[in-house]
């Protein structure tokens, strides 16, 4: 065992009042106990303390080769290897500040190689300044803070254009209300003024007229209300879908990779619908029923102040039962939502998979597992009904009740002649007018907090950080020439996929990109394409860091031709004009010449106009694959990514696509990633990967002399296809 | 391999190291579960400093005594999976849900979004918890909280 050039001190041999290069808190102890420990690297050491200040390790810097973090279940922990080779595990964390403590041990990498500290340790609130609630992201929104205020101004800057119709929508709602609350006060009035005396024919006709009048002022009101209401509700819908689309298509990468398609794609559907369905529908209906209430109940108690108060004694009940009830019941239809979704998933799953599970005859297992999502949503339904229907019935009851005693008390006071039957018919209408909106008025919250929620998940995709499509950025006509200057990438940036990759491409050349599978070669070719961007280090075009060009001006000299290629629901000629449309139809058959796909195009019968299908699905894939060269090709990219276009085809196929690679690739700088190495053998140079770092870089004849890594990847493949031929 | 035959142990302090009876020696060991959510306590892999597997071990249990002192001390280094023993609190707001936990390492607060994926029902009773970190808080048999805990999982889940 090496000598452990290691000091582990009792005090710290940092002075308290230092100023600190690095120092992190970390949240597990050394007993594996959540507990708040601090790395602490000043003055050439590095240290960590516990939380009563006490250093439990030192370490010189001197002392220290390398540093790394060790990725674990749920966390990581960095580890310290010394100058004598013992490797040491100094503090473990989790994967909420894994990602800092990386960032640490390139520090420490850094300090001990005696060059300046260049590291990106930002410091991220993770808890609310205001409420102390934790983040759902850090440095993000804390949702339970977040200005509702401002976020219904947001919501109203999409009404913004619509003002006078919406304007128009409340005055006639507002009209309609005063309407609706007529009636029953002409009842009244005929009651008390004309049957009771039982003569005055002309003031019934009278009354008559006007109740007619009402109706059918109400009707045109009505049915102007409804057609304003559609008017609005499409195009304030259709404006937010666009608005958060439109976000969404230029979000970074990253958002993708966190975040499944069906979610994101609800953000553009459900979230929307919550908004748009809040601002058209529940407005409206919250100001009218609202103020409808407020004038009914003014009213019944103008009319009689004991009755009123009789009658609405129940209310208190009502808006208790809605709100204790409310909240359990809106968690069980959401249950009811996610049960719906799994049960979604498993249906598309195993219908896409339907040849498999025939191939394996697996119908029975298929149909088992049908039948638990389908048991589990009926048992969700069952339940969230069920209790629905039992609250609903009490709610009725004491609905009803309020009739109960308004005949009860009103008819008693009629019978006394404390009150007119007149009157009494009034209250007894108003009564229903109170009653129907009160059941829903304690889900106005709720019904106000899901629009919010809705609203607030828009704003994030809105207000997300876009990739860096800065307008100042340079338009550059690109040579050629690519240079990697010291990359370092991780998706997960406690855990680098690539690091120090340096090298260069010049304009022209084909870069052959080799290395097992998870060596960086797909990262590699990411950060080509500035799908990413390097955490440290530059990747350089033409001698300019690519980040300060223009990213779509960018992105436009550069083609990818990928093994499994998207094409779009539409026709073979669209498909291939897909990145320059306003080609004429002979350079889209000349760039389908010069990709061997010219031929089997004219065997279709309608050609170039043949529909392609969904993702291309009625196309095979050396079809597909040619397509998309040739889409390539018209797209005449000046940097080229080809990446395992072959290796999905038959033999013949294959040699028609290769010949289709090599015009392509002529004039471009080229980087290729091929399953078969020795598609590889026209490459200029091969850079051969390994575990994210450059392992060898030379020609084909170069790399197979020098009998190094890039050699045993080819005798490993040489036998495994001796031994494949063999079996088969 | 013989589960029985291999002596597990550290050395120096923070390494854990393997010998096979008289013959073969790890200098480094890393233990993994090979399938810790579907066979939980069984199927234990053994790799060497490379991540090559050694051996896996079908049942634990059956390693010598002091070995699996040392496998368990290393494996709950390396799984920072937290079993929640209590759930204190839980509540949803606009699309967040906030945990305050009694686990296995201590109390812990954390918050989880899209439950729909981030809710592993491994089992009925089985629940594996992912905050918005990707920090993992495991239930192994929710039956067996306390009947508030259950009250919170029933709401929330």
């Amino acid at each position: 065992m090496p000598d452990a050039p290691v000091v582990r001190a009792e005090s710290g041999l940092i002075p308290d009042d230092t100023k600190f290069d690095i120092r992190l808190e970390s949240d597990f102890g050394d007993d594996g106990q959540f507990a708040l420990r601090h790395l602490e690297i000043a003055n050439g050491t590095v240290r960590v303390t516990e939380a009563n200040g006490a250093t439990s390790f030192t370490i010189p810097i001197a002392e220290i080769k390398s540093a790394r973090n060790e990725p674990l279940v749920g966390g990581g922990r960095l580890e310290i290897t010394t100058t004598g080779g013992e490797v040491l595990p100094i503090i473990s964390y989790s994967q909420t500040v894994a990602a800092k403590f990386s960032e640490a041990a390139r520090g420490i990498e850094q300090l001990a190689k005696g060059q300046p500290l260049e590291i990106n340790i930002k410091d991220e609130k993770v808890r609310c300044p205001k409420c102390d609630r934790l983040l759902p992201e850090k440095d993000g929104i804390c949702p339970a803070c977040v200005n509702r205020g401002k976020t219904m101004l947001r919501i109203g800057s999409f009404v913004q254009p619509y003002r006078w119709q919406m304007a128009a929508l409340a005055t006639l709602s507002l009209v309609t209300t005063v309407l609706n609350l007529l009636p029953p006060y002409i009842q009244g009035q005929l009651i008390d003024k004309v049957l009771k005396q039982g003569k005055d024919f002309n003031q019934l006709y009278m009354l008559m007229a006007g109740w007619l009048a009402i109706l059918a002022i109400n009707s045109v009101l009505q049915v102007v209300n409804g057609r304003t209401i559609a008017f609005l509700a499409g195009r304030i819908a259709a404006d937010l879908r666009s608005a958060v689309y439109r976000a969404i298509e230029f979000l970074q990468l990253q958002f993708f990779d966190k975040k499944q398609v069906g979610a994101i794609a609800s953000r553009v559907t459900s979230d929307t619908d919550r908004v748009w369905g809040f601002l058209v529908d529940g407005v409206p209906y919250l100001l009218l029923n609202g103020l409808t209430l407020v004038g009914i109940i003014g009213f019944l108690f103008y009319t009689n102040a004991f009755l009123a108060a009789c009658i609405l004694a129940p209310v208190p009940i009502i808006l208790g039962i809605g709100a204790f009830f409310w909240k359990p019941m809106s968690q069980m239809f959401h249950r009811v939502g996610q049960k719906w979704a799994r049960f979604h998933t498993q249906l598309n799953e195993s219908l896409m998979g339907i040849r498999v599970v025939k191939v394996f005859a697996n119908e029975d297992k298929e149909y088992a597992k049908f039948q638990d999502r389908n048991h589990e949503l009926r048992d969700a339904g069952v339940s969230a009904d069920t209790r629905w229907y039992t609250i609903f019935g009490a709610m009725s009851f004491f609905t009803s009740l309020g009739g109960l005693i308004c005949w009860t008390v009103g008819g008693t006071m009629v019978m006394h002649g404390q009150l007119s039957l007149g009157e009494f018919w009034r209250v007894t209408a108003y009564l229903g007018l109170v009653y129907g909106p009160l059941q829903w008025f304690s889900q106005v919250n709720q019904w106000f907090s899901r629009a919010m929620a809705g609203a607030e998940r828009i704003f994030e995709v809105i207000d997300t950080d876009k990739e860096n499509y800065r307008p100042e950025g340079i338009k550059h006509e690109i040579k050629g020439e690519v240079t990697f200057s010291d990359v370092r990438f991780g998706y997960d940036k406690s855990n680098p996929v690539l690091k120090n990759i340096t090298f260069t491409a010049k304009p022209g050349e084909m870069i052959g990109l080799v290395g097992k599978s998870g060596a960086g070669k797909s990262t590699t070719i990411n950060l080509i394409c500035r799908f990413y961007e390097p955490d440290a280090g530059t990747i350089l075009i033409d001698g300019i860091d690519y980040r300060d060009i223009a990213l779509q001006d960018m992105r436009r000299q550069v083609g990818v031709v990928l093994q499994e290629p998207f094409l779009f629901n539409g026709t073979i000629a669209e498909n291939i004009a897909y990145g320059n449309p306003e080609a004429t139809l002979d350079k889209v058959i000349e760039a389908a010449k010069a990709a061997n796909a010219h031929n089997f195009i004219l065997s279709k019968p309608d050609g170039y106009d043949t529909m392609v299908g969904e993702r291309g699905g009625k196309m095979s894939g050396g079809e597909r694959q040619r397509i998309s060269i040739a889409r390539a090709i018209l797209h005449d990219p000046k940097v080229l990514i080809l990446d395992e276009a072959t290796s999905s085809v038959d033999v013949e196929t294959e040699k028609q696509i290769q010949e289709a690679i090599q015009r392509l690739i002529k004039g471009r700088t080229t980087f290729a990633i091929a399953h078969r190495l020795s598609t590889l053998r026209n490459a200029s140079r091969l850079v051969v990967l390994e575990k994210g770092e450059i392992a060898e870089i030379g020609t084909h004849a170069e790399l197979m002399e020098k009998q190094g890594k890039f050699y045993d990847l080819v005798q490993t493949q040489s036998a495994v296809q001796e031994i494949i031929g063999i079996g088969s | 391999m013989n589960a029985a035959d291999l002596q597990l142990f550290y050395h120096p302090k923070d390494r854990l190291r393997m010998t096979v009876g008289e013959d073969r020696s790890y200098p480094t060991v890393k233990p993994v579960w090979a399938a810790p959510l579907s066979h939980p306590e069984k199927y234990l892999s053994l790799l060497d400093g490379k991540g090559d597997e050694i051996t896996t071990i079908p049942d634990p249990a059956s390693l010598p005594a002091a070995s699996k002192v040392a496998v368990d001390a290393e494996l709950y280094r390396r799984y920072l999976t937290a079993d929640i023993a209590q759930v204190i609190h839980a509540k949803t707001e606009f699309g967040a849900t906030y945990w305050t936990v009694d686990t296995n390492r201590g109390r812990r607060d954390f918050v989880t979004q899209n439950l729909q994926e981030n809710a592993q029902w491994l089992s009925p009773v089985h629940i594996m918890l992912i905050d918005v970190d990707g920090n993992r808080f495991e239930i192994t048999d929710k039956t067996a909280l306390d009947t508030k805990s259950q009250e919170f999982i029933a709401a929330i889940l």
